[in-house]
């Protein structure tokens, strides 16, 4: 008798298991990679889902706009798995980290998908548990400036505390666990009563940064060499991923002016500098990710997208050497995918859409273009 | 009788004419009633004003045009022999020029004034120009044969010196655009030295053509043709001269003047050798100094870097050149073996990727 159950429940929970499995395999018309396989280049053009802890931790401020939208319409985060980034995570995987780090460049046509491939690999080096110090556009610090201070530090230079505390607080969300465990080996003294003493936690900087905001430019350059210098060290367990997209802006000409109405040069600035020591200065243990954009750029044609032409001889000269990715636009099998991601999400709901000469008519208007192809089917 | 009062009428027509000259058309209205309609084919023009008193001598039909008897093997030479304004009836040709009407085709060529007004050549075809020559060439005086291709008259002839003549119909025969010279020379049938080259480019600026390696003098300053050329290559002398000496302050020629990209002592040189020099420490932990900045320029993968860099400041960018400088910075950092170059060696035997791995903390 019992015997008769067990079988008649295994037959019944065999049954269901099948028809689950059928039902994926129906409905699935893309396969979704989870996050624990390893993404290797027969995933080229399938979707992976970030889950949305990790959106909301990682990247505070890191995503496309457009992007963002699509993640708050989809209510899920999907990014396709595409060369360029699969490239530089298979650097990252068999890079030796006690030499000294590499740089990696992300060039390509405006719309091709740069900032997209500069999260992918950063997602992957936070899944990896690595200290993610992300600056998601660096030309936002040299045009716009509501509120520009003399440094205390070095007179020479500008101090921005509105971008840098913005920064600090989204490099503590970012990094909310390193925060306690990594402590400073310096006393910094920000006035005459207020000092950071040696072996307190980074925490307390980036707290004391974003407080008392005169300071936090500062604050951003203390931190910044605080983790170069630990970062490879045989004591300290982290490794460092710095991302930075826009890097053509630190080279470039900023519209900020001064009183007197002469422009600053970006080097003026503090945290312009203190970034540039931090991309420059040579440190191990970790990764620079960095992604060229002309669409933010100051005094930029705007055909030029070649690294040499957006970063010019000073920048190349202080990048060199480095290590070039291109971004191009979607290969066939790509756009297939993000179609048929369109199709399963509904988004395409024009009737012509779906036929062939629809999609015809997608691949002329757009180029393979990701971001014109995004733009063109909210249209539809 | 006819033509008796149609005389009579003509010389009355004159003189009405010149009295009531701005009146003419109101005139015509007047007589309109009385004035006989009958237009036939051959009659065209004015209408007879007041009762065939002023009526005009009928104008002749026009015949049919030339083009109509021409025939195919004609002497076009003779149709044109100087230049001369279009003739419709004289061209054969079924030219049409103009802007079109909405739905319609541009004008014909028949009273097209658009034709006439635009410079043609009809009078320089090719036969044109073959009885030009053979007349010409009693003139003449023949090629030498020893000159039979351009590289002999290179050779022999380096410098050459252009000026133009101008003939026109006029009251003075003179064109003070006669007088400008240019004078072509090939930098490489100049005996310069790697200073002398340098400095002969930065004397001359816009004049010297990279592509064609051709220095071009326009000399126009003087009246007369005779001086600018002396001037010409007066200032050819002085150049080469100028470009073999050096100045004590060309000692102060720094790395924005020079003309082509060095590696050597550049930014990017430094940079490598300090991050190789780091790499090297961080590997084996010991030695340091000339020896071991010897031994990185050395390698074969350093001076593909070079190579590499210097293609890409030199020759401009371009997709080619960065993929170039990628490979060669993949070399250096010896990352070659992890991405794509297993997909492009068929030898090697495949690891599977998937299964690579994650490192951890």
């Amino acid at each position: 008798m019992a015997l008769h159950r067990l079988s008649f429940r295994l037959r019944c929970i065999l049954a269901a298991v099948v028809c689950i499995f059928a039902v994926f395999w129906l409905l699935m018309l893309h396969i979704f990679v989870s996050l624990k396989v390893c993404q290797s280049e027969r995933q080229i053009g399938q979707y992976y889902t970030l889950p949305s802890a990790h959106i909301r931790t990682l990247f505070p401020h890191g995503l496309p706009r457009r992007y963002q939208l699509q993640m708050k319409t989809f209510n899920e985060a999907s990014m396709m798995v595409r060369q360029p980034a699969l490239e530089v995570i298979s650097y990252l995987k068999a890079a030796d980290y006690s030499k000294p780090s590499l740089r990696y460049l992300f060039y390509g046509l405006k719309g091709s998908g740069k900032t997209m491939s500069l999260c992918h690999t950063l997602h992957f080096c936070y899944t990896q548990g690595w200290l993610v110090l992300h600056v998601p556009d660096a030309h936002i610090w040299v045009k716009n400036c509501k509120e520009l201070l003399p440094s205390s530090y070095n007179t020479s230079r500008f101090d921005q505390p509105l971008q840098a505390s913005e920064w600090l607080r989204n490099f503590r969300n970012t990094n909310e666990h390193f925060l306690s465990k990594i402590k400073t080996r310096q006393r910094y003294s920000w006035t005459k009563r207020e000092f950071t003493e040696e072996g307190s936690p980074l925490g307390q900087l980036v707290d004391q940064g974003i407080s008392r905001v005169k300071s936090s430019s500062d604050v951003v350059g203390a931190v910044m060499k605080e983790l170069r210098a630990q970062s490879g060290q045989p004591e300290s367990n982290f490794r460092l991923a710095l991302a930075v997209d826009g890097v053509n802006a630190l080279w470039g000409r900023s519209t900020i002016r001064k009183e007197d109405k002469s422009t600053v040069d970006p080097e003026e600035l503090t945290l312009v500098h203190n970034l540039k020591k931090l991309m420059t200065k040579s440190w191990t243990g970790g990764a620079i990710i960095t992604t060229l954009s002309q669409t933010g750029s100051l005094f930029t044609p705007k055909s030029s997208y070649l690294p040499q032409e957006l970063l010019g001889e000073r920048g190349f000269d202080s990048m060199d050497p480095f290590i070039p990715v291109s971004v191009p636009n979607y290969s066939e099998k790509e756009f297939e995918s993000c179609y048929l991601y369109y199709m399963d999400r509904q988004w395409l709901q024009h009737p012509q859409g779906r036929t062939e000469e629809g999609k015809k008519e997608l691949i002329f208007l757009s180029n393979r273009n990701p971001s014109m192809l995004d733009r063109i089917c909210a249209f539809l | 009788m006819a033509s008796h009062t149609s005389r009579g009428l003509l010389s009355l027509g004159r003189i009405s004419a010149s009295a009531l000259g701005l009146q003419r058309p109101l005139s015509r209205v007047t007589y309109a009633t009385n004035v006989s309609t009958n237009y036939s084919a051959g009659k065209t023009g004015l209408p007879d004003r007041g009762a065939g008193k002023f009526a005009r001598r009928p104008r002749r039909a026009p015949g049919e045009p030339r083009t109509e008897k021409m025939p195919v093997d004609q002497d076009w030479t003779a149709v044109y022999p100087a230049a001369a304004p279009f003739r419709p009836g004289s061209v054969p040709l079924p030219v049409r020029m103009g802007y079109p009407v909405k739905r319609g085709v541009p004008p014909e060529k028949k009273g097209n004034l658009e034709l006439i007004k635009i410079p043609n050549f009809l009078h320089l075809t090719p036969a044109a120009i073959k009885k030009h020559c053979e007349a010409l060439k009693p003139f003449c005086t023949e090629w030498p044969s020893a000159l039979d291709t351009d590289a002999r008259c290179d050779a022999h002839f380096p410098i050459k010196a252009e000026s133009t003549d101008y003939v026109s119909a006029g009251p003075s025969v003179r064109n003070p655009a006669a007088r400008t010279v240019h004078l072509k020379v090939k930098l490489s049938s100049l005996n310069l030295d790697d200073h002398a080259f340098k400095k002969m480019l930065k004397l001359v600026g816009e004049r010297y053509c990279r592509d064609t390696d051709t220095l071009t003098i326009t000399a126009d300053r003087c009246p007369l043709r005779q001086q600018n050329h002396d001037h010409a290559m007066y200032l050819l002398t002085v150049l080469y001269h100028e470009s073999w000496k050096t100045e004590p302050w060309e000692a102060e020629k720094s790395v924005a003047d020079m003309e082509e990209y060095s590696w050597e002592d550049s930014p990017s040189q430094r940079n490598l050798l300090d991050t190789l020099v780091r790499v090297e420490a961080a590997g084996e932990g010991g030695g340091g100094g000339e020896e071991v900045r010897e031994q990185l320029l050395g390698r074969r993968e350093v001076q593909e870097y070079k190579d590499s860099v210097t293609r890409l400041k030199n020759e401009g960018e371009s997709e080619s050149t960065v993929m170039l400088y990628k490979e060669a910075v993949k070399k250096v950092f010896s990352l070659t073996r992890t991405y794509l170059m297993r997909r492009m060696e068929p030898g090697v035997p495949r690891r599977d990727v998937r299964y690579h791995p994650i490192r951890f903390l």
